[in-house]
Formats: structure tokens, sequence, C-alpha cells
């Protein structure tokens, strides 16, 4: 039997930077929160994200248009639409990556505007149309998206508490399947990852305007479903190593060792993951481009939490029990 | 051996029968993909109507399903969402104006009287006795003959009316249109001034219970003193349907070239295995939508293409832990089984919290969302599947239990082997279970 755990050099010595490790996820826990906390200030409804239609309630157009649009043109369809009475259009465009150029819709024209869908504003999508093609003949209306604000608010609180019940759940799963200190630490994983994505957001949201829908929860969701197995597959390799090398290394030793163990299936996972996600992104569809972000920042989160939150904090706490059992 | 070699003909065959159904079934593509709009509809209460009723729910939903039919665009969709809330799916409609505008319409419910046409035939001209002055309809029937009656309840005016338009109609037809459409046009036998009525059938036989059912509901519907708001839109346009499904469609390829490369180039031989119990998988996958049915839509894509990236990840587990044991110098035929083994647990824990999220969409989300976490839970289940049988089968077959002779087409190097680290055996039930001691 050999006297150390690995005989090979470790990849990263985790427990040595512990501190290092947790200094960088700190900073990057202020930054986003930060930016959350800035958007909650100058927000008049106080959300830590710009919300989008879903949430608030309005109507979203897209036009397919068949050339880029410039700023001007931008500014006067603005100076239109509020002749035909819509108080403060938001108006974006999204140009298509280079494969576009065998696909109809090249430009998307987005126009967003308060809910246009009850029966005093029925009619203002055709006129709306009908002013876009008095400068743009060839427009078309490839989308229409409209929420009641009623149902907005209804459905910000059934994803809100969807998104409580899963971070709930997932504490009990863990607790139950491995032991509560690893439910509790799993459940900060969690929230570092849901944090990372949602300041990310926050910041799109400050300097591109980009609002969050119900496709952006489903991506937390799915972020936390899925940055959850990374770090089983780290606290299940340290369970086991706990199981047979307790008695003959240190906590730190084993969780040391059991980080360069799993590290390469950590990263390998969340490739191929990433693969799949980053041909969604430069070649799928354009309306679930910000969806399929989002899950591509939690996954790069999540691969880096399970090693550098997980670990480090399961470190430290182990070391400490470590230290309890030697006093009693 | 033999076993699995009977296993693996069962793969094979499911495999089979899979194309098979690939290319016999339909896949059903969502509105997001084929263009069209999805409305959400909420009753209205008013003072007249101050609860919605299940009742008044189901003539509501009766009376747009009828119009939506009316309008002819193939295979439509009502549903009641909730206590009072309707979703309705119209394929092949981008201009949802005219689409809000048709189900928007008060029903139009008309008594009229005959009128001598001109080439002798019957007509009709209204009488100003409309659905407006309907309180309500119910199916009843008949004490003395037992026929199915539908019975009309009309307000104060609407018995005025009535009163005064069967005494004139005395031994004559009154014809009850509805949206234009004659309904049916009973024998008036006297006057009737208690603001009820009853309807029989026409025929020898009377309603059938179902015939009565349909009209009380056309009548209640066009009686309907609630309106109907939209409060959701969602409308794609065909050109952006069919972008979408192109644009899928080269995501997908991309996406598992790319994880096929990667497997192939890491884990050498076993990379190629994973590649054809991915493409299994892959085939399956899309016969159980097909099957189910799963409607695509543009994110349950999405869910399909991120499972293919999830379904990997079991492979690669169970190989580096196979690398593992072989590293610490045990057989071939050990080391797979034991990397099976070890690697279930992280397997099993990780999907199924997975499955607890997907489950939690589900139930929560919109129809959006739900399309995404039905694709991937399906994804899930289906990928332990596919990495505990058919790559296992698939190792066994192409290992089976030599000497391993080339650690490289593991992507292993000599020398690794010598510097295995310690790891004890860990006894198969426990494994299996993650039971602590």
């Amino acid at each position: 039997m050999a006297n150390t755990l690995i005989k090979n050099k470790y990849k990263i010595d985790l427990v040595k930077y512990k501190y290092v490790w947790l200094g960088v996820t700190a900073v990057v826990m202020t930054i986003c929160l930060s930016a959350m906390i800035y958007l909650m200030s100058i927000q008049p409804n106080h959300a830590p994200l710009k919300l989008g239609i879903d949430f608030t309630g309005g109507t979203i157009l897209q036009y397919g248009v068949d050339k880029k649009i410039s700023t001007d043109e931008i500014s006067s369809i603005r100076t239109s639409l509020e002749k035909v009475g819509i108080k403060n259009p938001v108006i974006q465009t999204t140009t298509q990556m280079a494969n576009g150029e065998d696909s109809e819709v090249k430009n998307l024209l987005s126009i967003r505007t308060t809910f246009l869908g009850d029966k005093e504003s029925k009619d203002k999508t055709s006129e709306i149309t009908n002013q876009l093609k008095t400068s743009f003949p060839t427009i078309e209306l490839v989308q229409v998206n409209s929420v009641g604000p009623t149902l907005g608010a209804e459905l910000l609180k059934n994803t809100m508490t969807a998104l409580i019940i899963a971070f709930i759940l997932m504490m009990i799963y863990i607790s139950f399947r491995f032991q509560p200190e690893y439910g509790w630490i799993a459940f900060v994983t969690l929230l570092h990852d849901a944090i990372v994505v949602m300041g990310i957001f926050a910041l799109k949201g400050i300097f591109f305007d980009t609002t969050v829908d119900s496709l952006f929860i489903t991506a937390i969701l799915t972020v936390i479903g899925y940055s959850i197995n990374d770090t089983i597959v780290v606290f299940d390799r340290i369970r086991e190593n706990m199981r047979f090398l307790a008695k003959k290394f240190s906590s730190n030793e084993i969780i040391n060792a059991s980080i360069n163990q799993t590290i390469v299936r950590s990263i390998n996972t969340s490739a191929t993951t990433l693969f799949t996600l980053l041909a969604l992104y430069f070649f799928g569809g354009v309306t679930i481009k910000d969806f399929v972000l989002a899950i591509i920042i939690g996954v790069v989160a999540g691969t880096y939490s399970s090693i550098f939150v997980a670990g480090v904090i399961l470190a430290i706490v182990k070391e400490k029990m470590e230290k309890r059992a030697k006093e009693v | 051996m033999k076993n699995k070699l009977i296993l693996f003909w069962i793969i094979i065959a499911i495999t089979l029968a899979s194309i098979f159904v690939l290319y016999k079934k339909p896949t059903s593509l969502g509105l997001d993909l084929v263009g069209g709009s999805r409305l959400m509809l909420e009753a209205q209460t008013s003072e007249a109507v101050p609860n919605i009723t299940p009742e008044i729910m189901d003539s509501l939903q009766y009376a747009i399903e009828n119009r939506v039919n009316a309008m002819g665009v193939g295979e439509t969709l009502v549903q009641k969402i909730g206590q009072k809330r309707l979703l309705i799916e119209i394929p092949n409609i981008t201009d949802t104006a005219k689409a809000k505008e048709f189900i928007g319409q008060t029903a139009q419910l008309e008594f009229k009287r005959p009128k001598p046409g001109k080439d002798g035939e019957m007509d009709w001209e209204s009488t100003g006795l409309t659905g407006n002055d309907l309180k309500k309809s119910i199916v009843g029937s008949n004490p003395t003959t037992g026929e199915w009656v539908v019975e009309l309840e009309f307000n104060l005016e609407g018995a005025k009316k009535f009163s005064e338009l069967t005494k004139e109609l005395t031994g004559k037809q009154m014809a009850i249109f509805f949206n234009g459409k004659l309904q049916s046009a009973p024998n008036v036998n006297e006057q009737i001034s208690g603001g009820k009525a009853q309807i029989s059938g026409g025929g020898k036989q009377g309603f059938e219970f179902a015939e009565a059912k349909e009209m009380v509901d056309l009548l209640n519907a066009g009686a309907l003193p609630v309106g109907a708001e939209v409060i959701q839109e969602e409308s794609v346009g065909p050109t952006l349907g069919q972008d979408s499904i192109n644009k899928s469609k080269i995501a997908g390829l991309v996406g598992i070239t790319a994880v096929m490369v990667f497997m192939i180039a890491y884990y050498r031989v076993l990379g190629i295995i994973s590649c054809f119990a991915l493409i299994i998988y892959a085939l399956i996958n899309f016969a159980i939508y097909k099957l189910v049915p799963v409607t695509l839509t543009l994110t349950g894509i999405a869910g399909f293409i991120l499972s293919i990236g999830m379904a990997i990840d079991a492979n690669i587990l169970i190989f580096e832990r196979t690398k593992e044991e072989l590293k610490a110098g045990r057989t071939l035929f050990t080391a797979i089984n034991s990397g099976f083994d070890r690697a279930f647990t992280s397997i099993f824990d990780s999907n199924m919290s997975t499955i607890i999220t997907c489950l939690i969409l589900y139930h929560f989300g919109a129809s959006m969302v739900k399309g995404f976490a039905l694709t991937l839970i399906i994804g899930v289940c289906l990928s332990m599947f596919s990495a505990i049988t058919v790559t296992k089968n698939f190792m066994h077959l192409t290992f089976g239990s030599k000497e391993m002779k080339y650690p490289g087409m593991f992507g292993l190097r000599k020398e690794d082997i010598e510097n295995a680290y310690v790891a004890e055996e860990t006894k198969r039930e426990k494994a299996k279970f993650g039971v602590l001691d």
C-alpha cells in the first residue's frame, strides 16, 4: 500500500489554496449580486432582473426583415409608432448568424409595447404592421407574444414557487442520499450557480436591455437539475473514499484526492453537454438563444462550483468536524 | 456470453422497431414550428354572472370549439386551463387579428318567422328575438312522451317578446338560427306566456340526448352573458417555424457530431461504442416521441439536444471508472463490471435530481416549458437504459473476457497501469445502493 493517495502530482491542490478559491468565488458573487441590487434600486418594480412581458404583461411583435436596420431607421420607426398611439415602444433588432443566408428570416425586428390584446387595442397590431409596411414593404410579421398583466403576475408567482420547491427538494434528496452537511452544501452550490446566471443576465439587462421570461426560469431550473450532477459525482467519490480511507488519511487529503480523481470526468461531462448547447446557440433557432445562453452559463458555473464551491466548503466543514471529534 | 448475445439481438430488435416507427408515424410538430396561433381566453365575470361555473365553461368551450372548427384550418385545439381559461391552438393562422375577431364574436342566436320566398320556397325573417333575450337553456324531458327536449328560459323582456311571437305564429313554424345556420324549426302549438319554452326534436323519435345537449350548449353559448378576453397570445409565422426546424436540424447534427468526435478522440474504442449507443439512444428516443406522442416544439427539441449531451455523461462516468479500475491492475472483465457498478450510484443520483426538477417544471410550467420538461424526462430515463444496458452489452461483446493487450484502445498508456492508485474493492451491493456504513 502506498503512503499517499495519489502518486502523481495533484492537478489542482484544492485544499492548499482553498481561501484563494473562496476569494475568487466571493468576487464573482459580489459582481453578480451588485448588478442585481443595482437593478432592484433603479427599477420601479424592484425586481433584480429586467422582467419580460411574461411577468409584467405586454406584447412583443417580431417582424422578419430582409435587410439590416440602422439606428436612424429604428428612431424613425419609434416616431411613427408613437403617432399611432403606442407609448414607449422598445425596439430591438437581431441579426442572424452567417448560416442565415439560405434561411428566409435574416433580421428580426422586435417591438415591445404594453399589452395589446384587450378589446380597446385589438386593431393596434394591424396598425403597427401597416405603419412598418410603409417604410419596409417586404416586412413580415413572424411572431406575436402577448401576455395580459394579471396572467403575468400569476406566471411570476408560479415560476418562483417552482424555483423554491426545486431548491428544497434537491437539498432534501442529497441529505437523504448522502449526509445532512452534503445537503446544505449542495444547496449553497446551487444557489451559487443560480446567482451567476441571474447576475450575468442582470448585467445583460443593464447594458443590452435583455429581459427575462419564463423560459429563463426554466433555464435556471434546468441548470439546477444539471449542475447538481457534477456535485453528486464529486460527493459520491468523496463519500466512497471516506468510507475506506477515513482512518488512514485526513479529510483534507481525501477531498483533495477525490477532486483530482474526478476532475477529468467533471470537465468531460460538462464539455459534451456544452458541445450540444453551443451547437444550439450558434446554429439553433433564434428565439431560444437567450434560453440556451442561460443554460451554458449555468453549466460552466455548475462545473466550477462542484469543485471550487462544494469541494472547498466540504473541506472546511469536515476539517472542523474532525477537530471537534479530536477535542472530545 | 450466450445471455449477452441474446441481449444484443434484443437491442437490435428494439432499434429496428424504432426505425420502423420513425418511418411509419408522422411527427407532430408544435405551433412554433409549423406556424400558427395560441390564444388564451379568460371568461370575464360580470354583474349578471359573478361566478364562472363549470357549466358556463363547458358552454364557452363548446361555443369556441364550434367557431374555431368553423374556420376550417385543420387540427385545432380548445382546452380548458384551470377554472376560467381556455387555450386555443389554431395552426396555419398568422394573422391573429382575424382569428381573434372570429373567436371574440358573441354567438348570434335568432328566432325567425316564416316568410314566403321569391320562388315559392320557404324563407325566414328576423323577429327581433335573439339569444340576448334568453336567460338559460337546459336539457329536460317531456313528462308524457319521455322524449328529450330543450327547455328555454327567457328573461323578462324575452318572455314578453316570445309571448307575442308565439301568439302570432300559432299553428306555424318558428325557426331558431345560430350563427346564421338553421338549428331547428319547431311547430308552435299555442301562445306561451310564462317565459319558458320547450323545443321538441324534429323527426319521429325526437332528440337523442346528445343532440339535445348539443343544442343546449349552443343556446347557452349564444346566451352566455360572460365575455371572454384574450389574456395571452403567441403566434408564429410559417417562415419562422420552417426556419426554426431547419436550424434545429443543423444544431442537432453539429452537436451530435461534436460529441462523437470528442468521445472517439478521448476514449478511442470505448468512444466508438458510446457513439453506437448514442445513435441507438437517439433512434429509440425519437420513436418514443412519435408513440406517446410528444408534440415537438422548439424548446422540446432543445430538451432533446440537451439530453444527448447528458446521455453521453453516463458513458463518460462509466468509462472513467473503468479506466481507473484498469489502472489499478484489474482484468478487463472485472474492470468493466466494477466500472459500471461503481459509476451507477453517481448516474442514478444525478439522473434522479434531473428528473425531480423536470417534474417540477412540468407541473408549474406553461405549455412551452412543459414540452421541454417532457422531452428531457424521456431523454434522462432512456439514457439510463442506453448507458446501463446498451453500452455495457457492447463493451462485453467487444472485449469479452480477454486480456487487455492494447491499453491505447482505452486512451491509456502502458505506464499508467503501473502508476495505479490504491483502491479498495467496493462491495457490489453497497456500491449499487450507495449505502453508508
